[in-house]
C-alpha cells in the first residue's frame, strides 16, 4: 500500500491500544479534497479513538502505530502541535472549548500568516458564520449553552486554518433543531472547500450532509463508499437503528 | 523458589551479621555497617509511603529526630534504659503524626507534601533554638547502651543491635505489603477511584501508613542517638532527607531490599569515593535527579530495560512503528 | 520603634514575600509543579548578585539582571531535565526531583561561594532614608517600586498578551491546548525560566536586608507556601495582597513577640486556616 494523490488525509495501518487493548486497527482511510465523509458506529466503536490516533492525541494513554499523510507528506513522526500547524484540525467531543476565557479570547487564538493555500477565517469571517457567537463574545466559556460551546468549538479550530476538519460527535447533547443547524453549518464549510471528517452516533442526522460514510465497528472499518452507496447497505441500516435512540 | 528462599533468608541474616567480622573486623568497617543498618531502617519508613502509598511525605526527618532527641533527653536528664526510651520515642512520634495526620487529613497531596515539609523547617527551627532542646549545642553525653546487663561500649558491640533492628524492621515490612493495610495503600495508590469505590477511605489509609511507617523511622533515630552519644539540631540538615528518598528509588520501588542496597551504595560512595563533602551533595543531590527523570524503575529496571534490548536485537523485528507525541 | 515603623517594615518585607512568591505560583498554576528548589534558586540569586559585585567588581546593576539570567537559565535545565516527569503529569516524583536540584545548588553554591555568611551591600541598601520618626533605605523603597511594576507587568502581559493567552490556555487544559498547536513543552520550559528569573530578581532586591548564608532557602520556601496557599494558586493579585498580609504579620510578630519564631509562627497560622478551611485552595491559573 502507498499514498494515493488523489487523497488530502490518507491513513495505513492505523492501530491505538488502551493498556494493551486493541481500540482501533484500521488498514486504509483515505479523504478526498472537499470530501465530507461521515464516520459512524456504535458507542465505543472506536470513532473517537481515530480521529485522535490521526493527531496522535488522546486524553487517555493511547499507543498509536500506524502512518498518516496529509497533502502527500508523512506526518507520521510529528507531534500533536506540529499536524495542527499543518492544518489538521480536531474539534474534541467533549471539553472542547476553555471555559475560563470569554469567547473573544477563545477566538483569539488564530493561524500566523503564511499557510499556503488554507484559508484563514478572520474574526469577522466566524462572527458571521455564528452570530450568536458576536452576540456572546463577552461571556465567559463556562456561561455558554452546549449549542454555542459547539459553535464556538468549530469557530476556534476555523481560525487556526484548516485543511481538514476532524469533529467529533457535534451533536451530543443537543436539540434536533440544533444538531440540523450544526450540521448544516459542517456542509456549508464544505462547500465552500473545506475537507471534513465528521464522526456521528447520529447516523439519521449525518447520512443528511455527508458525501461519503465509513462504518467503524470494534475499532475496524465495516465498510465504506459514497453516501448512496451506504445508503443501501444492511449494516448501515442496523446502525439506523441504533442511532435512532439519539 | 519458595522453599529455597525460607532456606534462604536466616543463612543470609546470619551472614550478614557475620560479615563486618568476616571482612576485617576493623572499628571503622563496624561504624559502617551500624550506620549503614540505621540509615537503611530510616529509608524503610519513608519507603512504606513514597513506594506503597505513592506520596512524598517530607515530615519523615522529624520523625528520625524525634527518635534521637527523645532518646538523648530521656537518657541524660531522667536516666531511662534503651527500651524505654525506645517505647517513649514511640509514643512520642505517633503523637507528632497524629499531629499532622489530623491537621492534613482531607488535603490533596501535594499540599500535604507541603505541609510536612513545613513541619521539617519548623522543626529545625525549634531545635535550634529551644533550650530543651539544647539549642544549638544540642544534647552530648548519652550514655552507652545497655540492655539486660549487654553493654556496647565500641562499635562492634552495637552493630548487633543494629543488624537486629535491621532484620525486625525487614519482617514488619514484609508482613505489612502482605496485609490488608499494605494492599488497601497500593489500592490508593495505582487507582484511588477504586478504591473509594471499594470502600476503603484513602485519608483513613494514609494516616494508617503514617503511624505505621513513623515509629520504624523513629527507632532509626533512636539507635543513632547511641551511636553519636550526642544529638544535635544537624540530625534535622536536608542530607538525611535526601539521603531517604536516594536509596527508596535507586535501586528500584517495592523490592524488599532496594533501601538497604540504596544505602550501601550511596555511603559506600561517601566513604570510599568521597570528593569532599560539597561534591559529594552534588553527587547525591545529582543521583536522585536523574533516577527519577530517567531511570524511573531504578538500577534495577535499567538492567532489565538492557537486557531486553540484548535480547530484542538478537531477534528480527516486525514491530510497528511507534509514533511520538 | 513606633507602630508607624512596623508598619512601614510590614509593607516592604510583604513586597518582598509576594516578589519572592510570585514565580512560584506562576508554575504552580500553569503547570501544576511544587518546585522544592526554590528557597535555594532564591539563595542561588542571592549570592550570584554578591559575587558579581564583590569578586567581580561589577556594579548592582549589571550584577541584578546577571542574577536574573543564571536564574531563568537554572530554571531551564531544571525543567529540561524534568521534562518527561512534567510531560507525564507524574507530581510525585517532580516533588522529589526539585528537592534534589535544590540539594544540588546549595552543594554547587557552598563549594563556589563558600560557607561563611556574606552581607549583599548595595548603593541603594547603604543609602538611609529618615523620614521624621521613620527610618528606611532606599533599598526599600526599591523593592516597593520594582514589585509593584512586576506585578502589574505580569497582569498584563497575562491578560492581554498572546503569551499571556497561550499561557492561560496551557494553565487551564494542556491537553486542549496542544490542539490549538501549542508547543506545550516550551510553555512549561518557559514558565520555569520565568520562576528561576523572578525569584532571582528577589533574591537580588530582598538579600540585602540581611546577611546570606548557602544554607539559607528553608525559610523562603515556607513563607512561599504561605503567601501562595492564602493568596490563590496561580492568582497575581492574590499573591501580592497575601504577601503584604504576611509581610505586616511578620514585622509586628516579630517586633512584639520573637523574630526567630515569626517562620514558625506563620506556619502555625497556615495550618489553623487549611484545619479550618481545606477545601481553598483549587484555583488555577486560569483564574488569576
Amino acid at each position: 500500500m502507498s499514498i494515493s494523490p488523489e487523497y488530502v488525509l490518507q491513513v495505513e495501518n492505523l492501530n491505538a491500544e488502551y493498556n494493551g487493548n486493541r481500540a482501533l486497527v484500521v488498514e486504509q482511510l483515505g479523504l478526498r479534497e472537499k470530501e465530507l465523509m461521515g464516520v459512524v458506529g456504535a458507542n465505543g466503536a472506536g470513532k473517537s479513538t481515530l480521529v485522535g490516533a490521526i493527531l496522535n492525541w488522546s486524553r487517555g494513554a493511547a499507543k498509536v502505530s500506524g502512518r498518516v499523510w496529509l497533502d502527500g507528506e508523512d506526518i507520521s513522526s510529528l507531534s500533536t502541535p506540529e499536524r495542527v500547524k499543518r492544518g489538521l484540525l480536531l474539534i474534541p467531543e467533549s471539553q472542547l472549548i476553555f471555559h475560563n476565557m470569554s469567547v473573544a479570547d477563545n477566538l483569539a487564538h488564530h493561524a500566523t500568516s503564511k499557510v499556503d493555500g488554507r484559508h484563514i477565517y478572520s474574526l469577522d469571517d466566524v462572527y458571521d458564520l455564528f452570530p450568536n457567537l458576536a452576540l456572546r463574545r463577552d461571556n465567559m466559556g463556562w456561561q455558554l449553552s452546549g449549542g454555542e460551546r459547539q459553535m464556538l468549538g468549530i469557530a476556534r479550530a476555523l481560525r487556526m486554518a484548516p485543511r481538514v476538519l476532524l469533529l467529533d460527535e457535534p451533536s451530543i447533547g443537543l436539540a434536533p433543531k440544533l444538531v440540523s443547524a450544526v450540521l448544516e453549518t459542517v456542509r456549508q464549510l464544505a462547500d465552500n472547500g473545506l475537507t471534513v471528517l465528521l464522526i456521528e452516533q447520529n447516523v439519521h442526522a449525518a447520512i443528511e450532509v455527508v458525501d461519503s460514510m465509513a462504518l467503524l465497528d470494534q475499532g475496524h472499518v465495516l465498510a465504506k463508499g459514497s453516501v448512496d452507496e451506504m445508503r443501501g447497505d444492511p449494516r448501515i441500516a442496523e446502525a439506523y437503528l441504533g442511532g435512532e435512540a439519539s | 523458589m519458595k522453599p529455597l528462599r525460607m532456606l534462604s533468608w536466616p543463612l543470609m541474616a546470619l551472614l550478614l551479621l557475620l560479615s563486618p567480622t568476616l571482612f576485617g573486623g576493623s572499628s571503622a568497617l563496624y561504624s559502617v555497617c551500624t550506620t549503614i543498618a540505621i540509615f537503611a531502617v530510616m529509608a524503610y519508613g519513608l519507603d512504606l509511603i513514597v513506594s506503597d502509598l505513592g506520596e512524598v511525605s517530607l515530615a519523615h526527618p522529624v520523625f528520625f529526630a524525634v527518635g534521637a532527641y527523645t532518646a538523648a533527653i530521656a537518657s541524660t536528664r531522667y536516666g531511662l534504659g534503651p527500651i524505654e526510651t525506645l517505647v517513649l520515642s514511640i509514643i512520642v512520634v505517633l503523637g507528632v503524626v497524629g499531629f499532622i495526620a489530623f491537621v492534613t487529613l482531607r488535603l490533596h497531596s501535594f499540599i500535604f507534601s507541603l505541609v510536612t515539609y513545613a513541619v521539617t523547617v519548623v522543626a529545625m527551627t525549634l531545635a535550634s533554638n529551644w533550650a530543651f532542646l539544647g539549642g544549638s549545642d544540642g544534647i552530648p553525653g548519652i550514655p552507652a547502651f545497655e540492655v539486660f546487663g549487654y553493654r556496647a561500649v565500641n562499635e562492634a558491640q552495637l552493630w548487633p543491635i543494629a543488624w537486629g533492628l535491621l532484620l525486625v524492621t525487614l519482617i514488619l515490612v514484609v508482613a505489612f505489603r502482605r496485609s490488608k493495610m499494605g494492599y488497601a495503600a497500593m489500592t490508593v495508590h495505582l487507582n484511588p477511584a477504586l478504591a473509594r469505590s471499594s470502600g476503603i477511605s484513602p485519608e483513613r489509609i494514609r494516616m494508617q501508613v503514617f503511624l505505621a511507617s513513623a515509629p520504624i523511622t523513629a527507632s532509626a533515630g533512636w539507635l543513632y542517638a547511641y551511636q553519636r552519644a550526642y544529638v544535635s539540631a544537624d540530625i534535622l540538615s536536608p542530607y538525611f532527607l535526601i539521603l531517604m528518598l536516594t536509596a527508596v528509588v535507586l535501586v528500584g520501588r517495592r523490592y524488599i531490599l532496594a533501601p538497604l542496597a540504596g544505602i550501601a551504595i550511596i555511603l559506600f560512595q561517601e566513604r570510599f569515593l568521597s570528593y569532599g563533602a560539597y561534591v559529594d551533595r552534588i553527587i547525591l543531590g545529582s543521583v536522585l535527579v536523574l533516577v527519577l527523570s530517567f531511570l524511573p524503575g531504578g538500577l534495577v529496571g535499567l538492567f532489565r530495560d538492557l537486557n531486553r534490548r540484548i535480547g530484542r536485537s538478537r531477534q528480527p523485528h516486525a514491530e510497528s512503528q511507534t509514533l511520538k507525541t | 520603634m513606633n507602630f508607624l515603623q512596623h508598619v512601614i517594615n510590614g509593607l516592604v518585607i510583604g513586597h518582598g514575600y509576594a516578589l519572592i512568591a510570585i514565580g512560584w505560583t506562576v508554575l504552580l498554576g500553569v503547570a501544576r509543579l511544587v518546585n522544592f528548589g526554590h528557597g535555594q534558586m532564591y539563595m542561588l540569586g542571592a549570592f550570584v548578585t554578591w559575587f558579581s559585585m564583590s569578586s567581580l567588581g561589577l556594579s548592582y546593576w549589571v550584577a541584578l539582571p546577571i542574577a536574573v539570567l543564571v536564574g531563568a537559565l537554572v530554571g531551564f535545565i531544571m525543567q529540561r531535565i524534568m521534562l518527561n516527569l512534567t510531560i507525564r503529569q507524574d507530581l510525585v516524583s517532580v516533588m522529589i526531583a526539585t528537592l534534589g536540584f535544590g540539594y544540588i545548588l546549595e552543594g554547587v553554591a557552598a563549594l563556589t561561594f563558600g560557607s561563611t555568611g556574606q552581607i549583599l551591600d548595595t548603593p541603594l541598601s547603604l543609602r538611609d532614608v529618615y523620614w521624621g520618626d521613620l527610618w528606611f533605605t532606599w533599598q526599600d523603597i526599591a523593592v516597593v517600586l520594582v514589585t509593584i511594576a512586576f506585578f502589574i507587568a505580569l497582569k498584563l502581559v497575562v491578560e492581554h498578551s498572546s503569551v499571556g493567552r497561550r499561557v492561560r490556555m496551557v494553565a487551564e487544559d494542556p491537553k486542549l491546548a496542544l490542539l490549538a498547536g501549542i508547543n506545550v513543552k516550551w510553555v512549561y520550559l518557559g514558565v520555569f525560566c520565568f520562576e528561576g528569573a523572578a525569584v532571582a530578581l528577589a533574591a537580588g532586591m530582598v538579600a540585602p536586608r540581611t546577611p546570606i548564608l548557602t544554607s539559607m532557602g528553608f525559610d523562603e520556601v515556607i513563607i512561599t507556601f504561605v503567601v501562595v496557599v492564602l493568596g490563590g494558586i496561580g492568582s497575581v493579585t492574590g499573591s501580592y495582597l497575601a504577601g503584604l498580609g504576611i509581610g505586616i504579620f511578620t514585622a509586628f510578630f516579630g517586633a512584639y513577640v520573637s523574630a526567630a519564631y515569626s517562620t514558625a509562627a506563620m506556619f502555625v497560622l497556615l495550618i489553623a486556616l487549611l484545619v479550618l478551611r481545606p477545601n481553598g485552595m483549587t484555583q488555577s491559573m486560569a483564574r488569576h
